[in-house]
């Protein structure tokens, strides 16, 4: 009866149907993602190596004229170096802000949701309102230079000039989404495990001490995940220098994504776009893969 | 590092703070006021903190210049869409991911991530000639495909997934012995057990979708298509220049309402990123 | 209430052999307790039995049906988990009627089964509480009361008290037992502590790394081991086992020679054992030098050297002895025990 059984196993087995029941659970998603990101991917590459004329309607294999077009560029230097100048600057400015307000977060004092509501609030208002309104801010005679001129400063024309300009775009961004990272850094703050301080304090270490020697290593984690997730959202931007500059003044605030949405859509140069599009991933990918790296090196410590 | 404070460090704490948070508090308090200033007054020197008078006509304007509440309409429908969209895809994912063991599952979840790792400006240019194609150009399906199935739900997948992941596998045999099959386990035993991540995911899904700006301006192309932020940045005069009051009004109608929800809710809003963001 | 039956019952994931086979056959109404340290693969029988687990071979009956291929729904078993899997989000009425919700039984009938379990199992006046409400022992009761509410061929039940302190333990134990006697349902009890499998067992199946080392009552396996690991394992403290030679009707283990219970008529390498509850204290016994003395109030446990071994005893009579004195002691030879060398087997 034993090896009767045995042989009558139906094809539907508990852990066949279940696994069913899993690829039916991802499909949506799985063909969204096939059908959104890999084979546009794909063309993405594939447009990379034709000349796309869209008036004439023609579409001609090139091969790697495009990425030699790229090499001989001269705007992409400048593009690259406005690049990473807000890159590095937003993603300074951002980490060093957000642990700053984390940690007096982090006090224990009266109405601190309060501040903590206040200093999160930006990231829900809408970013092309909260870009327009500092845009209505830092013209030549707007709000902050009429501040500034009541103390008797005479402040530039802050996105007609090119330092200033940066500066500016630098700055809308990280009052925009400090918040964010603001908030996983108090949590993480808040999940160190408090008889370390205890500790530490028995053994007489300062709080400076403390920070440096038992903060950080708890919440650099954190501290990794966030500045991925900054990096790849800082070359991202898009609206705020649409907005700001449409990056001028010259292409001083011309970042990559700017760039390759005017030659793709303003230009209509779809081959030479699709090109800065590589050239976009390929950034993303390396700099992920370099953070990840880093891990091993920065973070003392992982659950 | 919570010891309890000296006063006086208390007091320069609050100062502190206070100070900081002038760039977070005083746009959208500029953004509101300059709205009811008239167009003569909104340059005003020394700056007015409170409206010398007041010019509510700009409000209406709002909506004579364009069509503002079809573009609302579609801003706030697109962004219910794709959140409850997101929600069910991602959950989905995210459980499977997490907790049905099928063949190569783990493969298909790098593949997935990879949508993490690609700005979607990297695919924009193929995507609109795939839109383009498929005549959906100027429509809003290009505004709720990618976001829902597309990069764009990745991240709320992954949150799902890691949620889930930490989900007791006791509580699902419980519910087979108890009778259910996978897809009632999942509706009726694991998502209820969700709703943190799940606000979560609603939460970040809602305001990708309602501050889009790339996008609209690369798929849409008729005023009465248009999104919030793209219909803000059109209030122009005849010769291009802007029209601050009137754009500041519609910008103010676009945040206000969202930031007096985070107001209301902003225990479950800020605990919920923190909680579900973190764990990663 | 249902037999249930294990046919060389084989699990392996992917390479690794977890389950090399298993034979039990468990009768209708009968309370089975399987033990074993941990890692030897209790839990996975237990969860092949409750179709948690797919079963890589072999054939698992209940009630003479084999139900390899059926859905633990279809199993007609009811299961309690080690953390109670309660569901956290539904009362405790709604977590113990959610199985019979889910077969379609009327709001009526729910209720009456519901206020039914609640009664025995004392949770009437928690019906309307959630989960996180509950203590640890009435969130155990609950679990209990859910597998109880729907009447159901075979209960199993995962470690169930391991969560719960010492005390509650032993009253939790004595409501399981009462439970069994009372609705006399076929039940399989996973737990790697000997004293509630030896208290609570009709019979115990006592598992090692993936095998069956014996079957039987509690005190079939207390009296007569069949191997070295079942003498090892059940009974606290252990049996002492000693190496050595069996020759001219003496046991001769390094620095001591041991007298033989009547009638062995094997010679050669073998393994002594006998239990410290049976050492006796008798002037004409074997020296030993005493290590370490542990009064426990109603019986004095004695560690000490015999020859070069250390032995432990349990005697009845207070010990004044202090630590390097020599008392005189001898294993009562109706308890002793032989085992084979190399196979670890009984062979008395
Ligand atoms: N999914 C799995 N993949 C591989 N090996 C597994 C898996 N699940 C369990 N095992 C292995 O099977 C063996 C038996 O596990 P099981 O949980 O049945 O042990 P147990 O007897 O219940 O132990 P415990 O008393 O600790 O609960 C263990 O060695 C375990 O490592
Ligand atoms: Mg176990």
């Amino acid at each position: 009866m034993s090896d009767i059984s045995q042989q009558k196993r139906p094809f539907w087995t508990i852990a066949r149907k279940d696994a069913a029941a899993g690829y039916l659970f991802i499909a949506p998603q799985l063909i969204g993602i096939i059908t959104f990101v890999l084979i546009p991917l794909g063309l993405v590459f594939y447009y990379s190596l034709h000349e796309w004329n869209v008036l004439a309607n023609t579409f001609t294999f090139v091969g790697d004229a495009n990425y030699q077009m790229l090499l001989r560029d001269p705007n992409l230097p400048p593009v690259l170096l406005a690049s990473a100048i807000f890159s590095a600057g937003l993603v300074v400015v951002n980490m060093s802000l957000a642990l700053l307000l984390a940690v007096l977060l982090d006090q224990k004092l009266k109405g601190i949701v309060v501040f903590r509501t206040l200093f999160f609030s930006p990231v829900v208002v809408s970013l092309v309102a909260w870009t327009i309104v500092w845009s209505f801010l830092l013209q030549a005679n707007g709000g902050i230079n009429g501040i500034l001129q009541v103390f008797g400063i005479e402040g530039p024309n802050w996105l007609r000039t090119p330092t200033t300009a940066m500066i500016s775009v630098v700055v809308v961004q990280v009052f925009k989404n400090v918040g964010l990272n603001m908030i996983l850094f108090l949590a993480a703050l808040q999940g160190v495990p408090k008889e370390l301080y205890e500790a530490a304090r028995v053994d007489g270490a300062s709080r400076f001490k403390q920070f440096r020697r038992i903060t950080l290593p708890m919440i650099s984690p954190t501290i990794l995940l966030t500045s991925i997730i900054t990096i790849v959202g800082s070359l991202q931007v898009f609206a705020q220098i649409a907005i700001l500059t449409k990056g001028g003044p010259g292409v001083s605030t011309t970042v990559l994504v700017y760039y390759l949405y005017q030659q793709a859509f303003q230009f209509n140069f779809f081959g030479y776009g699709s090109t800065l599009s590589i050239l976009l991933f390929v950034i993303v990918a390396v700099l992920t893969f370099i953070q990840w790296q880093m891990r091993k090196r920065i973070v003392f410590y992982e659950n | 590092m919570k010891t309890d404070l000296s006063p006086r460090l208390r007091v320069a704490l609050y100062g502190l703070m206070c100070v900081l948070l002038i760039p977070f508090v005083f746009p959208t308090w500029w953004m509101v006021t300059s709205s009811v200033k008239p167009i003569s007054d909104i340059f005003a020197f020394p700056p007015d903190l409170w409206p010398r008078r007041f010019d509510f006509s700009t409000y209406s304007r709002v909506f004579e210049l364009q069509p503002f509440a079809r573009q609302y309409w579609n801003s706030a429908y697109i962004a219910a869409l794709v959140t409850a969209g997101t929600m069910v895809v991602s959950s989905m994912a995210g459980y499977a991911f997490a907790r049905i063991r099928f063949p190569f599952s783990n493969t298909i979840f790098m593949v997935v991530l990879l949508g993490l790792l690609i700005p979607s400006e990297v695919t924009i240019v193929p995507l609109f000639q795939m839109f383009l194609r498929w005549g959906m150009i100027n429509t809003h399906w290009p505004l709720i495909l990618v976001p829902i199935f597309g990069a764009p739900s990745v991240f709320a997948t992954f949150v799902m997934r890691q949620f889930f992941i930490a989900l007791p596998g006791e509580l699902e045999e419980a519910a087979r012995v108890d009778g259910l099959g996978r897809f009632k386990i999942f509706w009726i035993i694991a998502l209820p057990l969700a709703k943190p991540a799940l606000g979560a995911v609603a939460i970040f899904t809602f305001l990708h979708s309602w501050n889009l700006y790339l996008e609209p301006i690369v798929f849409l192309s008729s005023t009465q298509m248009f999104t919030l932020p793209q219909a803000l940045t059109q209030f122009t005069d005849a010769y291009g220049g802007a029209m601050w009051n009137v754009q500041l009004a519609a910008a103010t109608m676009t945040a206000v309402p969202v930031l007096i929800v985070f107001i209301v809710a902003q225990k479950q809003f800020v605990e919920g990123l923190a909680h579900t963001g973190l764990k990663g | 209430m249902a037999p249930v039956s294990l046919q060389a019952v084989r699990k392996v994931y992917g390479d690794i052999k977890v389950l090399h086979g298993i034979d039990v056959d468990i009768a209708d109404g009968e309370f089975i307790v399987l033990v074993g340290p941990s890692g030897c693969g209790k839990s996975t029988l237990l969860r092949m039995i409750a179709g948690l687990e797919t079963i890589s071979a072999g054939d698992i009956r209940i009630g003479g049906r084999v139900v390899n291929e059926l859905e633990p729904k279809d199993r007609d078993i009811a299961m309690v988990f080690q953390n109670y899997a309660l569901y956290p989000h539904m009362t405790v009425a709604t977590n113990m009627g959610f199985s019979l919700e889910h077969r379609g039984a009327s709001k009526a009938e729910i209720a009456e089964r519901v206020k039914w379990a609640a009664d025995i199992l004392d949770l009437s006046h928690l019906l309307e509480r959630y989960p996180r409400q509950l203590s640890g022992g009435q969130r155990q009761r609950v679990a209990m009361g859910r597998a109880i509410v729907r009447n159901p061929q075979v209960f199993l039940f995962d470690e169930p008290l391991s969560n719960l302190d010492a005390k509650l333990r032993v009253v939790m134990r004595g409501e399981i037992k009462g439970l069994h006697q009372r609705l006399g349902v076929t039940t399989v009890y996973v737990t790697h502590d000997q004293i509630e499998a030896m208290t609570m067992a009709d019979r115990i199946v006592v598992m090692n790394a993936g095998r069956v080392e014996q079957i039987g009552a509690p005190l079939e396996l207390y009296d007569r081991p069949a191997n070295l690991f079942v003498a090892g394992f059940i009974g606290s403290p252990a049996m002492n086992v000693l190496g050595g030679t069996i020759a001219d009707s003496r046991f001769n283990a390094a620095g001591v020679s041991l007298p033989l219970p009547t009638g062995i008529g094997i010679t050669g390498a073998a393994r002594y054992g006998f239990r410290p509850e049976h050492l006796l204290l008798t002037p004409d016994g074997l020296p030993a030098v005493v290590s370490l003395v542990e009064p426990m109030g109603s019986e004095t446990q004695v560690t000490m050297r015999l020859g070069e071994h250390a032995v432990v005893g349990v005697f009845r009579e207070r010990v004044a002895a202090r630590p390097g004195e020599t008392i005189h002691i001898l294993p009562d030879l109706n308890a002793v025990h032989l085992f084979d060398t190399k196979s670890g087997a009984r062979i008395n």
